[in-house]
């Protein structure tokens, strides 16, 4: 694939970041993915770089990921969270499903350990000059599990199911504004273009593995998965009882190989344990009868690092729980200082201690994290706990004496730890803290405009990791937003996130995301106090487990050693 | 006798009907709705407000519960919202497991039970009777997510006696599933045997005092036919009506157990359908408990009136 002359000026771009500090080479390469500049192009900018700061490339996606000589066969024994609902690739949105299913089909563009972009369904893609139209190339050769070829027909059935209003799809709500039905046209039989409705610079992660329910189904598709389980991945599924257990035995007419050529996957069968409780599932990886937990939960998990038999792997994310301040209702209208005066109330490096043994990522109240997000402009400032500018902040605000304030959120994972650290660090500038704490049926229940977690005055919510602050900030900042718990009607921000979004171009995506950043943090709709790192737990003779450290992961490369 | 029994026959079509009729209700006061539970919590109200449209929830109540209720007399179980499967073998398959569970974890609290409650009691106040009562009470006390978890530990994680879950591989032999139920049943053991033993105690002491224990004693009757002959019957009548109250608890309240062990029994599987209002099952799971409820209540009262003729006749 040639590059055109927008993509070499970005790329020029790009080089001359990294030759000036200001980039490292693995930030650039995940931009150079997102261009989706070619092997080649990307070869030539590492050279022209020069040097070498340790920083590798996005892994191929059949390179083996260890460099060890796999060990071919055996069952792998994994444990997921049951479904809630029936597993279907278009509907499922929790990780029980996503993680299963995505075993079965495969996407378009997958991630890497760092929520790099990697080729997978695609070969390459590339947008046009203001990123409203992508042009993506597929991989020949492939063919779905029930024998049809997997062409750029299925990606456009694929998709225009995905943004159906009737199809119960589970992406509807984030591809909406972006991708309309007919927006995906089959170019030729492996040349797929995406008319987009408005500019969008990060739509490749659109259609990667970040976005669990863009995996490619047969253009004939018809749902009842579990009895039609097809799919272009490595593994055929071969039993199924719904909330307790899956097997999948290697597909051997997958398409894919490792770097030295050997067909994929390495395992003969995997098979799926379904377990809901976090107490009884550490404890069956604690006796051995389970090889993998691909999600683990930092609260109870302490036993698990000290295990000698066990190896937890931290991956970087960007999941977050997001405090929202409801600037629809008092006292958080257009009262700016009130809400920055409980952001220099928190102890940030005291939450993260608490809640995760300070092994996440502090966070400052922007999305623009380059901690989190390679390649993101320096936070405005580091907010750190002072209640002098709280009380003064406070004072500003209407009110010296203090306030109570009520702190709405779900009894789920570190949701009341949080709760309760908060109203402990506001206590001493006057602001009580009531807490609100509900069941999480209870959280989400409802209509949109009476649901708590999107109307109550102040949330907690959990975000799962996300690969790109402008896909959080598409999601809950704009006043478009579908899942907006804040209600931030911000018209220079939003206008600059247009912009931001239509700017594939690195330099000036910066500056746009600088302004950006700045506006967030200082209007502060929302509490960013961490970014969670992700755990993965596994026997230590597993090897080769895939995907960033969210409900994706990648078995198609994992193999066990030979104790 | 057999008037005994029609009478409370019939008494169980109204008892299910109010109990079904209570299930919507509550259903209907629980939070969120089916819709909204099947597509998340990420969905557009549009896609919701349609998929209830689909399903028919948001038909009016008595609507829904006469479709429902008259598919179910005609043994129509209907499907699972939720999972799209039929009811029927997903219900009969959970209530199979807890029973199994539940028989089992009976078949050692029932005489064991009874065994240290008759001992404690013929020895009343001794040494043996205060060690009885104070470590079957102390096991009561404790949760069973507590026993369960220190169990596992030990049983399971550290000294690898026992497995760690309560289901066996597929293909195990059946006798395998009992050597597999052994650590779930001993919370249930903990729970139960307190109780039961100091019913069984408290029956002992009881009619230890009675003038006829004490003419067979001044008889010269042997020890052994004055217990087995005159006190049991006698004591066993609270200690009876109390295991049956307990049957249906055993297999439809077991929702801690069934968690901690990945045991997929019926508790469990009427909890997440009332979560996620997943009505057709939560019907089904709920009235089948409830019967079982009901017939256990049933023999032990037959029990009892077996074992105490004034009963029988005053029925």
């Amino acid at each position: 694939m040639s590059e055109n002359k927008y993509q070499k000026d970005c790329a020029d771009d790009l080089v001359e970041q990294v030759r000036n500090g200001r980039m490292t080479r693995r930030q650039m390469l995940v931009r150079a993915s997102v261009l989706g500049l070619s092997v080649t192009a990307v070869g030539s900018m590492l050279a022209a770089c020069g040097g070498d700061d340790g920083g590798g490339g996005a892994a191929s996606p059949t390179a083996s990921a260890t460099g060890m000589e796999p060990v071919l066969g055996g069952t792998l024994r994994v444990q997921i969270p049951p479904s809630i609902t029936e597993i279907d690739p278009v509907t499922i949105y929790d990780q029980g499903g996503i993680v299963l299913i995505s075993q079965f089909c495969e996407y378009l563009i997958d991630l890497d350990d760092k929520n790099g972009l990697v080729p997978k369904l695609a070969e390459s893609w590339e947008p046009n000059e203001d990123a409203s139209v992508w042009t993506f190339k597929l991989r020949q050769g492939v063919k779905f599990n029930d024998g049809s070829p997997f062409e750029a027909e299925d990606v456009a059935a694929t998709m225009d199911r995905l943004v159906a209003p009737d199809s119960g799809s589970a992406a509807l709500a984030a591809l909406e504004g972006i991708l309309s039905q007919g927006g995906t046209e089959a170019t030729d039989a492996s040349t797929v273009t995406f008319n987009l409705e408005k500019p969008f610079a990060d739509f490749p992660f659109m259609v990667s593995a970040s976005s669990y329910n863009t995996v490619m189904l047969p253009r004939t598709y018809e749902g009842d998965w579990p009895n039609n389980p097809v799919g272009t991945g490595p593994w055929l599924l071969r039993d199924y009882v719904t909330k307790q257990k899956a097997s999948a035995v290697k597909n051997p007419d997958y398409w894919g190989k490792d770097a030295q050529g050997r067909q994929l996957p390495y395992l003969d069968q995997v098979d799926w344990v379904m377990i809901q409780d976090e107490a009884a599932a550490n404890l069956q990886l604690q006796s051995g009868e389970i090889d993998l937990q691909p999600q683990t939960i930092f609260q109870g998990a302490q036993a698990l690092f000290s295990d000698p038999n066990l190896r937890v792997d931290i991956y970087p994310s960007s999941g977050i729980r997001c405090v929202s301040f409801n600037m629809n209702v008092e006292p958080w209208k257009d009262n700016k200082a009130l809400r920055q005066a409980v952001a220099y109330c928190l102890d940030r490096d005291a939450i993260n201690t608490a809640l995760y043994d300070g092994r996440s990522y502090l966070g400052y109240d922007t999305f623009w994290e380059p901690t989190v997000f390679p390649g993101s402009p320096d936070v405005p400032e580091t907010r750190a706990q002072d209640y002098d500018k709280a009380k003064q902040l406070l004072a500003d605000a209407g009110y010296p004496d203090g306030l109570e304030i009520q702190l709405t959120f779900s009894k789920y994972l570190e949701n009341p730890q949080y709760a309760q650290l908060i109203k402990a660090q506001c206590e001493p500038a006057g602001i009580k803290v009531k807490l609100d704490q509900m069941s999480y049926d209870a959280f989400y229940a409802g209509d949109s405009d009476v649901t708590p977690w999107l109307n109550a005055p102040m949330t907690i919510v959990e975000w799962g990791s996300r690969p790109t602050p402008g896909v959080f900030a598409q999601a809950m900042l704009l006043p478009t937003s579908a899942w907006s718990s804040s209600h931030w009607k911000n018209d220079e921000f939003a206008s600059t996130f247009d912009e931001y979004m239509s700017t594939p171009e690195e330099g000036a995506r910066k500056e746009l995301a600088t302004t950006l950043s700045g506006t967030q943090q200082d209007d502060t709709p929302v509490l960013l106090a961490f970014y969670i790192t992700q755990l993965r737990t596994q026997k230590k003779t597993v090897q080769g487990v895939r995907g960033p450290g969210s409900f994706y992961c990648d078995l198609g490369q994992a193999f066990m050693e030979k104790a | 006798m057999l008037r005994l029994i029609g009478r409370r026959l019939l008494l169980m079509i109204p008892t299910l009907i109010l109990a079904s009729v209570l299930i919507f209700a509550l259903a209907e006061v629980l939070p969120g709705d089916v819709g909204r539970s099947i597509l998340g919590p990420y969905a557009t109200q549009e896609q919701v407000d349609a998929l209830n449209t689909e399903l028919g929830a948001d038909k009016p109540l008595y609507e829904r519960y006469w479709n429902w209720a008259s598919g179910w007399v005609t043994g129509d179980w209907g499907e699972s919202l939720l999972l799209k499967q039929p009811v029927f073998p997903v219900v009969m398959k959970g209530l199979g497991n807890s029973l199994l569970l539940a028989g089992f974890a009976l078949a050692i609290i029932v005489p064991l039970s009874i065994l240290l409650g008759v001992f404690a009691g013929l020895r009343r106040d001794s040494l043996l009777d205060r060690g009885i009562t104070i470590s079957s009470l102390s096991m009561t006390v404790i949760p069973e997510f507590v026993s369960g978890v220190v169990l596992l530990y030990v049983f399971a994680v550290a000294l690898k006696w026992l497995p760690v879950t309560a289901m066996p591989p597929d293909g195990s032999p059946f006798v395998y599933r009992f050597y597999y139920l052994i650590l779930p049943a001993i919370p249930l053991m903990f729970l139960e045997l307190g109780y039961i033993a100091r019913m069984a105690r408290a029956g002992t002491v009881q009619v230890m005092e009675m003038p006829f224990i004490r003419t067979a004693v001044l008889k010269g009757l042997p020890r052994r036919r004055i217990i087995f002959g005159h006190l049991l019957r006698n004591a066993m009548v609270p200690t009876v009506t109390v295991i049956g109250s307990q049957i249906g608890w055993l297999i439809g309240g077991l929702v801690v157990i069934e968690t901690l062990f990945v045991y997929p029994g019926i508790g469990k599987l009427m909890v997440d359908a009332a979560l996620t209002h997943d009505i057709p099952m939560l019907e089904a799971a709920v009235l089948i408990v409830a019967i079982i409820y009901m017939v256990s209540n049933l023999f032990a009262d037959i029990i009892v009136a077996l074992l105490n003729p004034r009963i029988r006749k005053g029925a």
